[in-house]
């Protein structure tokens, strides 16, 4: 058989059996989540919501974690510390204390060394990379912030490993409990222009009136291929809020699913992602409204300048008991290049009466009217359409509430979009 | 009017089409320093056409005829060209701009200028003071400072904004696209008041109106009525008042 998906799969099963030659910790865990995986397959590009994804060449990755420790970290590959933020540095996957603050107590701790490592939550048939992740993963970031407890907590996942080495595979598992506050920065960075295969799972509980700020950066270096999958539940009155910025990698996919399984739970994306170059950058996000009077809004703004190509695919499902539920979506995307190309999609399910849904998705070039206005206010061509893609993206950043992070979002973003004028703004 | 003035701007012949439909018909117009024009005319005869392609609107096309700024050929400039070299479109319906600030694009836009004449850039605490003085002609608060262009304002607010533009960057001649429509008395007289401020011997205003009102407070030196393309005839401040008295059909009849 010498499909390309079977290659595949011989290759993820060859490497699973090196990686766990010398046995280690959860196995059983592993080895059910390969069988899953096994099961389902990777998916490919016929799959509906896998289309715009590149998944092109994953056989000849080497799914092997990559080795521990060889790599001197400079401290300049990390971002600048944020005020009030324990910071957690993970390395390829593996937990560095030696690059990492104080931990807050009784919040964090390595997933290598607690007793029972969580498995993966099952939210839709897009899991698929978690599962991944969860085969190869060693070690993670196990999250717990307690009842009406509060705790800020920076989470950093370098990578410094050739993808021929071996994978990068960043995890991470948070329970919020009962009225507990969590805010969380999860930044994915590269120590260098490596070419990485970063593959990283994301899972969140919050329970009952749980709150949960959740900011996610992807700063890969351009060279990088990037999959990552969040799923999350919310019980009753739980409130999530996801920041994700996308800007790095050549190649990269997000994958997020959100239950909204109690009473009046309540969801926010904002999503940005920008592509230069020949990058592709694609998210699908779904949310499930499975109880009453629950909200949801995803918030999408993409520029897609040079060959890039940009999607979002924006999923709402609202189930038979979900009546009351409140969903909105505004997607819209943006053209800045002769050769880009944007997809931006709304899909709606609803099977019950009574809910209130909005959504308007739109994609387009910079808005004639306005670009006219700057040039016959004396601005040049460039700063008008600079400035305007700025505006474009203003909707999606303004809700970061920490001001430095939303700095260095600024900064992250003006340098995505080659834009050292915009920097005066900041 | 004195031959010694400079002439600023000078319409020949002016034929303009947008798409393929012709909306300006041989205009003629000039414009000396110190004047203030109106040009008047009944809905569709050519007076936002007019303004636009002054101003250099990629959505008009010039058929025929000339325009000269300060003896230059206009016509071959770029939009922010023409803005640089001081003339200045204040536009019927100003858009939003949600997430560009009102300041940097105040900002920008002097900095351009100066730029384009070898000066340096304003310094940032100077010209939020400048800034603030001229607010206060427009009555507009602070607010105003840290909102996005026009972002939410009302239609009234976003005419004050265009006048503080035009006071800010203080052009040599200004077009004012039906500053005065949709104005109550009040926003009227704050809008006159800060068109008037810039009223000198060496600038010169064109006031596109459908009405004669903004004229009781803005006294024009010439006004023009525009019919089907053309000016059909000019006069002083008291065509506009026989206008307001007897109509376009007036003028538009006797043009025909």
């Amino acid at each position: 058989m010498s499909t390309p998906v079977n290659a595949l799969a011989s290759r993820i099963a060859e490497d699973f059996a090196a990686a766990t030659a010398a046995g280690g910790r959860g196995l059983d865990t592993r080895r059910r989540a390969l069988r899953e995986l096994q099961a389902a397959g990777l998916p490919g590009t016929r799959d509906e919501n896998w289309k715009y994804a590149n998944l092109r060449g994953l056989e000849r990755l080497r799914f092997v974690p990559a080795p521990a420790g060889a790599t001197a970290i400079a401290e300049g590959a990390l971002p600048a510390a944020l005020p009030g933020f324990s910071r957690q540095v993970f390395v390829d996957g593996r937990y560095a204390p030696a690059l990492s603050g104080a931990a807050p107590g009784g919040v964090f701790a390595p997933l290598a060394v607690t007793a029972a490592p969580p498995g993966s939550l099952t939210l839709g048939p897009d899991q698929r990379f978690a599962l991944l992740n969860e085969a190869f993963a060693t070690d993670g970031a196990l999250v717990r912030v307690p009842a009406r407890a509060s705790a800020r907590l920076e989470l950093i996942f370098l990578a410094t490993a050739e993808a021929a080495s071996g994978s990068s595979y960043p995890r991470l598992s948070v329970e919020v409990a009962d009225g507990a506050h969590l805010e969380l920065i999860e930044r994915h960075v590269s120590a260098a222009s490596l070419g990485s295969f970063v593959n990283g799972s994301a899972q969140l509980h919050l329970a009952r009136g749980a709150q949960v700020r959740h900011y996610r950066l992807q700063e890969l270096s351009a060279r990088s291929r990037a999959f990552d999958t969040l799923g999350a539940a919310l019980d009753q009155d739980a409130s999530y809020r996801l920041h994700a910025i996308g800007v790095g990698g050549a190649a990269s996919r997000s994958t997020v699913a959100v239950r909204l399984q109690g009473e009046r739970a309540a969801v926010t994306l904002a999503q940005v992602l920008l592509g230069a170059r020949q990058q592709v950058q694609d998210c699908f996000a779904l949310f499930d409204h499975a109880a009453p009077r629950t909200q949801s809004e995803q918030l999408f703004r993409g520029i897609a300048a040079s060959r890039a190509r940009v999607a979002f695919n924006g999923k709402v499902v609202v189930a038979p008991g979900a009546a009351g539920a409140d969903s909105r979506q505004s997607l819209r995307g943006l053209l800045a290049g002769p050769e880009a190309e944007i997809d931006v999609r709304p899909q709606l399910e609803i099977y019950t009466d009574a809910v209130r849904c909005s959504h308007g998705a739109t994609t387009g070039k910079l808005d004639e009217q306005m670009l006219f206005y700057l040039l016959s206010r004396g601005l040049s061509r460039d700063t008008a359409q600079r400035l305007l893609k700025w505006a474009f993206l203003e909707d999606a950043v303004s809700g970061i509430e920490l001001p430095e992070l939303r700095r260095q979002v600024e900064l992250a973003l003006a340098a995505a979009l080659e834009d050292e004028t915009l920097k005066e703004l900041l | 009017m004195s031959t010694a003035k400079e002439i600023l701007l000078q319409v020949q012949d002016l034929q303009v089409s947008v798409e393929g439909r012709k909306i300006l018909n041989g205009l003629n117009l000039t414009v000396a320093a110190g004047e203030v024009h109106a040009i008047m005319g009944p809905n569709g005869s050519g007076k936002s056409t007019l303004a636009n392609v002054l101003a250099g609107h990629p959505g008009y096309e010039v058929t025929a005829g000339s325009v000269t700024f300060r003896g230059e050929n206009l016509l071959e400039l770029a939009p922010e060209a023409r803005a640089r070299a001081g003339v200045f479109l204040g536009f019927q319906y100003p858009v939003e701009i949600p997430g560009v600030n009102n300041v940097y694009l105040l900002k920008a836009a002097v900095n351009a200028a100066r730029k384009a004449r070898g000066l340096e850039e304003v310094d940032a605490f100077d010209f939020l003071g400048m800034v603030r003085e001229k607010m206060k002609i427009m009555r507009m608060d602070d607010s105003f400072l840290s909102r996005g262009v026009n972002e939410g304002f009302s239609g009234g607010e976003k005419k004050r904004n265009e006048i503080l533009q035009m006071l800010v960057l203080e052009p040599a001649l200004a077009i004012l696209d039906e500053t005065d429509s949709g104005l109550d008395i009040d926003a009227l007289k704050i809008v006159a008041a800060g068109v008037n401020t810039l009223r000198s011997p060496e600038r010169a205003c064109v006031l596109v109106t459908h009405y004669q009102r903004l004229l009781d407070h803005v006294v024009p030196d010439v006004v023009h009525v525009l019919v089907r393309g053309r000016i059909a005839r000019s006069g002083d401040k008291a065509l506009a008042l026989e206008l307001e008295r007897r109509g376009y059909d007036w003028v538009a009849g006797e043009a025909a």
